[in-house]
């Protein structure tokens, strides 16, 4: 390829780059240092909004909350999305339905399925959940408060972000399936390997870096769940349900109490943590890239 | 024929599912621009300007603010002239509010306003002054039947800055044949209403028969301040520099508002005003208190099989011989300060909206500015006017949006009992002496 067509090629990539990760990155990071207005020069304040984050209770909260919805999301969603991808990759005809019917969740906009979630166990919009569980056991749910109590709160937001991520893992996992060699599948049962030592031994590790994958886009994905809160979980803030991602919102913009500068600060905190919650996946991952070339 | 791998079989199977998905969901949330070809039409006369001019209008939906902004939207595009409106929600216009007055240039060349945040955006230069343009056209709009007061309630320092279209006052929406059935009168008092309330409950007809609009991240703040106000004290003193949130007042407030807990929904502090709607649709209260606005809803009977069952009254007071709890809150048009479209076709734009005829056509779904209008189509009109009278007269101050702020989450927490009365009138206390000390 010639000097001049891999520009061309590669300098509108370049260009949408520049514009919408790094020009915004910078802002970010310049605004942490600022106290700023909409639409007015920030005034330096140097490192005061770093100290206001980290001093802030509500910060260590929502940090905690983040991580712990993070950690029970993916490893439910690894090991049911294992298992549902598995079922499927068992189906022939049928498949396109099903797995149409377990995509619509995933295409879905969060905030539209969130509240379409919240009508479940919402007994103002019906409250299904409530009734078909009271009637399955005879009334051993009773009525939870599922949006003002902490713990029945955060199942619902919990439930609601496996509901719309699990489709993804399944279907990354469903496509690492798929390039499992049969020869080894049938070596492994002639030597009499049982199913669940099958999985167990041979095709987990043969998916290993797509797992590594979906590990690496759960943790992205969840840290920075947001907008199904909005509906979920209409008084985060009081009963600490409130995620990293809302409590940036809720400081920089909510009600018109706009605090860019404490937001951004609070934004870069993330990245950084996420960086480091990253790294051994994406450690593991160019380890595997130089390991296959 | 070619024939597929397994693999390639499957990937294209996958993305067709993929796509079908997204086709078929996409198409369900497609196209909800505001309807405005059935708004009414009135005379928009504007001097046609010699370039197309768009005029971007940002008026949150509900459904007595729809009928003006279709109105404006539908009398005054023609010409040269597009106006633009998109639908969006109060807290979108909040937000975008915020953001196209921040700098020298703007989105929205009209913007719907309230006297809440008026004070607010004209004391920082964000919003032209109309008294010259209303001088001009009030002729032909016939704008001096737009109520005086509300026209106050729109202006700051003597200047107006929002041209007033409708009125939203706290209305008391009550079960006509539950109160017949126990023989009650509509509450006068907050003990009125604990009675009732309590009648009600007692009478196995529904759990919790008080539905008020206590959302913890908004609501909540209205009902605070409409209960403080209902016991004579405004957010901060007449000195404009000492909070009154560590008053015996403010203590007494957040008694009297959480001795109405046991009548409402335990989940009550995440009710907004379409939820206790659904409240009173569903029959599962049989007493509100919301905003006027929200009353006509109440009667569609293609909202509730209850739609004949409402009856309207002003809200009570929080003690016997005190000011309602209510809260008046006057929706208007201005002109925002870094617009490039000409001010005196916006004025006209803004003019015709509220005009006569569109004010008529408002009727019931809105409680109009204007005065001398036909209101007995309206079931409600009578109500509203009463609690407009007997309304708390409004703290107009800059002050007042970012205190608001700063204690909305304090007063949910109080209220949800995390923390104690005490604790949090002194903690807003700080919050606003600081918001004041920065003003």
């Amino acid at each position: 390829m010639r000097r001049r067509e891999f520009w061309v090629l590669v300098l509108p990539s370049v260009i949408v780059m520049f514009g919408f990760m790094l020009v915004p990155l910078y802002r970010t990071v310049r605004w942490s240092f600022q106290k700023v207005e909409y639409g007015q020069p920030g005034t330096s304040v140097g490192l005061s909004n770093y100290t206001g984050a980290l001093t802030d209770p509500r910060l260590g909260q929502a940090t905690l909350f983040t991580l712990g919805l993070t950690v029970v999301v993916t490893a439910f969603c690894l090991f049911f999305g294992y298992i549902l991808a598995t079922l499927v990759n068992q189906l022939r005809r049928a498949r396109p339905v099903v797995l149409g019917l377990i995509l619509v969740p995933y295409v879905l906009p969060h905030v539209v399925g969130g509240v379409a979630f919240s009508w479940l166990f919402d007994t103002n919009f019906g409250g299904i959940f409530n009734y078909v569980v009271n009637g399955l056991t005879g009334g051993a749910l009773g009525d939870p408060l599922w949006f003002t109590d902490v713990w029945p709160n955060r199942a619902v937001v919990a439930l609601n972000v496996i509901w719309y991520m699990l489709p993804f893992a399944m279907l990354m996992i469903l496509a690492g399936l798929q390039g499992v060699s049969t020869e080894t599948l049938e070596a492994a049962e002639i030597d009499g390997a049982s199913p669940l030592q099958r999985h167990l031994f041979v095709i987990i590790p043969s998916i290993r870096g797509v797992l590594g994958f979906v590990l690496l886009i759960f943790t992205m994905d969840v840290l920075r769940v947001f907008d199904s809160l909005i509906p979920l979980s209409p008084q985060a803030v009081a009963i600490g349900n409130e995620s990293i991602m809302l409590y940036i919102y809720n400081v920089a913009f909510r009600e018109g109490a706009v605090n860019l500068g404490l937001g951004s600060a609070i934004s870069v905190l993330t990245i950084l943590l996420i960086l480091v919650l990253l790294y051994p996946s994406i450690r593991n991952l160019v380890r595997e890239a130089k390991a296959a070339a | 024929m070619r024939l597929l791998s397994p693999a390639r079989r499957t990937a294209r199977l996958l993305a067709v599912s993929m796509v079908a998905a997204s086709l078929a969901l996409t198409a369900c949330g497609a196209g909800s621009r505001t309807g405005a070809a059935t708004a009414t039409k009135v005379a928009c006369d504007f001097t046609n300007p010699a370039q197309p001019t768009t005029v971007n209008v940002l008026a949150y939906n509900s459904s007595a603010v729809d009928p003006y902004s279709n109105t404006m939207v539908s009398s005054c595009t023609h010409d040269n002239v597009t106006v633009k409106h998109d639908p969006i929600d109060f807290a979108g216009q909040v937000q975008k509010t915020t953001a196209t007055l921040g700098g020298d240039t703007g989105t929205y060349d009209i913007i719907e306003t309230y006297s809440f945040v008026v004070p607010d955006l004209a004391s920082r230069g964000k919003l032209v002054a109309l008294d010259d343009l209303f001088a001009k056209h009030q002729a032909t709009y016939k704008l001096d039947a737009i109520d005086k007061s509300l026209r106050d309630a729109m202006s700051y320092n003597g200047k107006l800055y929002g041209l007033p279209m409708q009125t939203q006052v706290l209305t008391m929406v009550y079960r006509k044949d539950l109160f017949a059935k126990y023989n009650l009168q509509p509450p006068t008092t907050f003990e009125e209403l604990r009675a009732a309330s309590k009648t009600i409950q007692d009478g196995g007809d529904m759990k919790y028969p008080l539905a008020l609009p206590w959302s913890a991240t908004a609501d909540i703040s209205t009902a605070y301040k409409a209960t403080l106000n209902s016991l004579g004290k405004n957010f901060v003193a007449d000195d404009g520099k000492t909070p009154n949130f560590d008053t015996p007042e403010s203590t007494k407030a957040f008694t009297e508002m959480k001795s109405l807990l046991p009548y409402m929904d335990p989940q009550v502090t995440t009710f907004d005003q379409p939820k206790v709607q659904q409240q009173l649709y569903n029959g599962s209260a049989a007493i509100g208190i919301m905003f006027s606005g929200r009353m006509n809803d109440l009667v569609q009977q293609k909202n509730t099989k209850l739609y004949d069952q409402f009856a309207f009254a002003a809200p009570p007071a929080v003690e016997k011989g005190g000011k309602q709890y209510g809260a008046l809150s006057v929706d208007g048009w201005s002109i925002p300060f870094n617009t490039k479209v000409d001010q005196d076709l916006l004025f006209q734009v803004i003019a015709a909206s509220v005009s006569e005829d569109a004010s008529k056509a408002s009727i019931p779904a809105a409680f109009p500015a204007r005065t001398g209008l036909d209101q007995s189509a309206s079931p409600y009109a009578a109500a509203a006017e009463a609690a407009i009278k007997g309304a708390p007269p409004a703290e107009a101050k800059p002050w007042v949006p970012p205190i608001t702020s700063a204690t909305t989450d304090i007063i949910g927490s109080v209220i949800l009992g995390k923390t104690s009365v005490e604790d949090g009138t002194q903690q807003m206390q700080t919050a606003a002496e600081k918001v004041l000390a920065e003003q």
